[in-house]
């Protein structure tokens, strides 16, 4: 199914890109399942989906991803002595809003995440007292996103107020409760940009991002595998990959300051960014062995075809055996060169009592396919660079502890080891994971408060 | 204007008038491209296939308009190329290659520098096989990842009496993959042996 140009486009102001689908209305009609069924939960923090299915893929335990996602991004527009009335009436609504809706697939899980201007500007004395600390960094848990080595000059770094992460299988659950919250908050939040995507839940046939791909024309669909999760014809959502629920919570590994009152207790770190993918340069340049070596690791066993690659704890790659890959092939993975930074280097026993083995992932990636170019809406198209057509690429949405967490894990795929050895590279050589191929167009950090404190952190105090 | 009017062209996504009918069964090589074909049969002393058809606007006529190089190894192996392009980057690029007595995919090498240090590997110049075509006569493998002067094409490769002979194409504007496969399949549907003569 082609789509006209028409059908793909969008315009207009926010209220009506809100409860647009555009193309995304495609992804209920091409899967090939129901929303999934679950229980209801509403757990203190705000990043957790409660209910999410695992099974298993290529022998390999898989989370299965929502299908749906979107990010809506705003200013804060209100008055600074209007804050509190305005942190009144967000909290009401996300409280209707949770009442109406499990945190589950099925329901509607959304997340909101504070940027740095919001608190810099808005409560920039509570912040100074209260904003989390990154000890091992020593750091402010949360500051500025920025260019990494193999990011294009012009990746635009942004400074939003606030965005709000909505992740469903039903779509219609996510457009009511953006549309309400966006009606609700007008003359408080103007809405900059609105970023719309889906998962591929492997359920068979072509697959969901090879069927919206191939549907939008994008250049390269016809040669992602059937039945893909990703554009990039690999699975990412492995459980070993993931990290365990609450493992990204500021307190739990002990990372974090919480100061005197640990307002943010229960809270976490947000990175968000739109990646674009040159599928055509990944399948016409890379074959299937090449492509496992730039994802996971330079010569590792993979049968020809293989999606689903296992990712455990006892095979995480060390630095020297990262360092060894670059020495021997001039190579480093993906996964691979992450690994130091991204799985625990020890067993750690966190906050709460759990017991994290060595080797467990520590990011907790929500990240989702689009075909947006970059955004589906921008209030800006000048300088969101809004192209025409779509567009295949990421909205990447990582849970971490800290800024500097996710930092260490950027930077080790771009070959800076934890350690602050530099594995040389040209930016997006070959050579440099599956960088070369990868262009990022927009980066920001946030705070995610917990669910007590998501309506205007600190306002209050 | 006759630069314009082969944008027009290609942009269309039209054919170029066939040298030979695109009809079922192939006559012969086209009279017009006969010659240069022939003269590469006699000088690698081994059959070559002539197309009977191209996609627009390029011809196979070698030595003519669109032709892009021939090249002839010392193992006989060649190279024939045809090229349109329009800057700053539309490409039709069409590639012939036949390795007489030989059916073993060749290697390439590749060149990085990583570290400062110049790195050196061999590949298959052809992979990914995505299954195979059968077209007319031929029964061909469809390679979506090629090296060297086939980087970026989709290649059709076959082996036909102890030799090893492709066709690729350049994936690019104005062409989409779907369009390259469909000109593949006709180009190799109506390929026609030229035997040696002397």
């Amino acid at each position: 199914m082609k789509l006209t140009r028409k059908e793909l486009l969008v315009g207009g102001a926010a209220g009506a890109a809100l409860g647009a689908a555009g193309i995304y209305e495609l992804v209920d009609k091409l899967a090939d399942s129901s929303p999934s069924k679950a229980a209801a939960a509403h757990a203190p923090e705000q990043h957790l989906v409660d209910g999410l299915r695992v099974e298993k893929k290529e022998g390999v335990e898989v989370v299965v991803p929502l299908r749906h996602h979107e990010v809506v991004t705003a200013k804060v527009i209100a008055p600074k002595d209007q804050l509190r009335d305005a942190r009144a009436a967000l909290a009401a609504e996300l409280k209707k809003l949770d009442t109406k809706y499990p945190a589950t697939p099925d329901g509607l899980a959304f997340t909101v995440a504070w940027g740095l201007p919001y608190f810099q500007t808005y409560v920039p004395e509570a912040a100074d007292l209260h904003l989390p600390f990154d000890r091992r960094a020593k750091k402010p848990a949360l500051f500025d996103a920025v260019r990494f080595p193999s990011d294009p000059e012009e990746t635009l770094l942004e400074d939003n107020d606030v965005a709000f992460l909505f992740r469903s299988d039903n779509e219609e659950n996510i457009r009511a409760a953006a549309t309400e919250i966006a009606d609700r908050m007008k003359g408080v939040l103007a809405v900059t940009s609105i970023r719309k995507g889906f998962a591929g839940q492997m359920d068979g046939g072509k697959g969901l991002p090879k069927e919206m791909a191939t549907a939008a024309g994008v250049p390269g669909a016809d040669l992602i595998p059937d039945g893909s999760e990703l554009f990039l014809g690999f699975t990412s959502t492995q459980r070993n990959a993931l990290g365990p629920p609450k493992i990204v919570n500021f307190e739990t590994l002990g990372l974090v300051d919480l100061g005197s009152r640990s307002y943010f207790h229960g809270g976490t770190h947000m990175h968000l960014s739109h990646i674009f993918e040159d599928l055509e340069a990944w399948y016409l340049n890379q074959d299937f062995r090449d492509r496992v070596n730039t994802t996971f690791r330079p010569h590792m066993p993979v049968r020809p075809g293989t999606q689903t690659v296992a990712q455990p704890p006892s095979r995480v790659a060390s630095e020297s055996e990262v360092r060894r890959d670059y020495d021997r092939y001039g190579v480093i993975g993906h996964s691979s060169s992450l690994q130091p930074a991204s799985r625990l280097q020890q067993n750690i026993r966190g906050d709460d009592g759990t017991l994290y083995p060595k080797g467990t992932a520590i990011p907790q990636r929500a990240d989702f396919n689009t075909l947006d170019n970059p955004f589906f809406w921008s209030a800006d198209p000048k300088r969101d660079r809004m192209g025409e057509g779509p567009a295949a690429g990421l909205h990447f949405v990582v849970f971490n502890p800290t800024s500097d967490d996710f930092h260490r894990n950027r930077l080790a795929m771009d070959g800076h080891m934890p350690d602050g050895e530099k594995l040389e590279f040209v930016p997006r050589s070959a050579g440099q994971g599956f960088n070369s191929i990868l262009k990022t167009t927009h980066r920001q950090n946030f705070l995610v408060p917990p669910r007590r404190h998501r309506a205007f952190p600190l306002a209050e105090l | 204007m006759a630069g314009l009017a082969l944008v027009a062209s290609g942009c269309s996504g039209s054919e170029s008038k066939p040298a030979a009918a695109a009809s079922a069964k192939p006559a012969g090589c086209p009279q017009a491209w006969k010659a240069g074909w022939q003269r590469l049969a006699n000088r690698i002393h081994s059959k070559v296939y002539c197309p009977t058809w191209m996609p627009s606007p390029i011809d196979a006529k070698i030595g003519g308009q669109w032709d892009n190089g021939v090249s002839v190894e010392k193992d006989k192996s060649y190279l024939v190329s045809f090229l349109w392009h329009e800057p700053p980057s539309q490409d039709v690029h069409v590639n012939f290659r036949g390795y007489p007595g030989r059916t073993k995919i060749p290697r390439c090498e590749d060149t990085e520098v990583v570290g400062g240090k110049a790195r050196t590997t061999h590949m298959p110049c052809f992979s990914d096989p995505h299954g195979k075509r059968h077209l007319g006569p031929i029964t061909a493998t469809m390679y979506t990842v090629n090296r060297g002067v086939d980087q970026w094409h989709i290649l059709y490769a076959w082996r036909d009496h102890g030799s090893l002979y492709a066709v690729s194409e350049h994936v690019i504007k104005p062409l989409t993959y779907a369009k390259v496969v469909s000109n593949l399949d006709r180009m190799v549907r109506g390929l026609v042996p030229v035997k040696p003569t002397k």
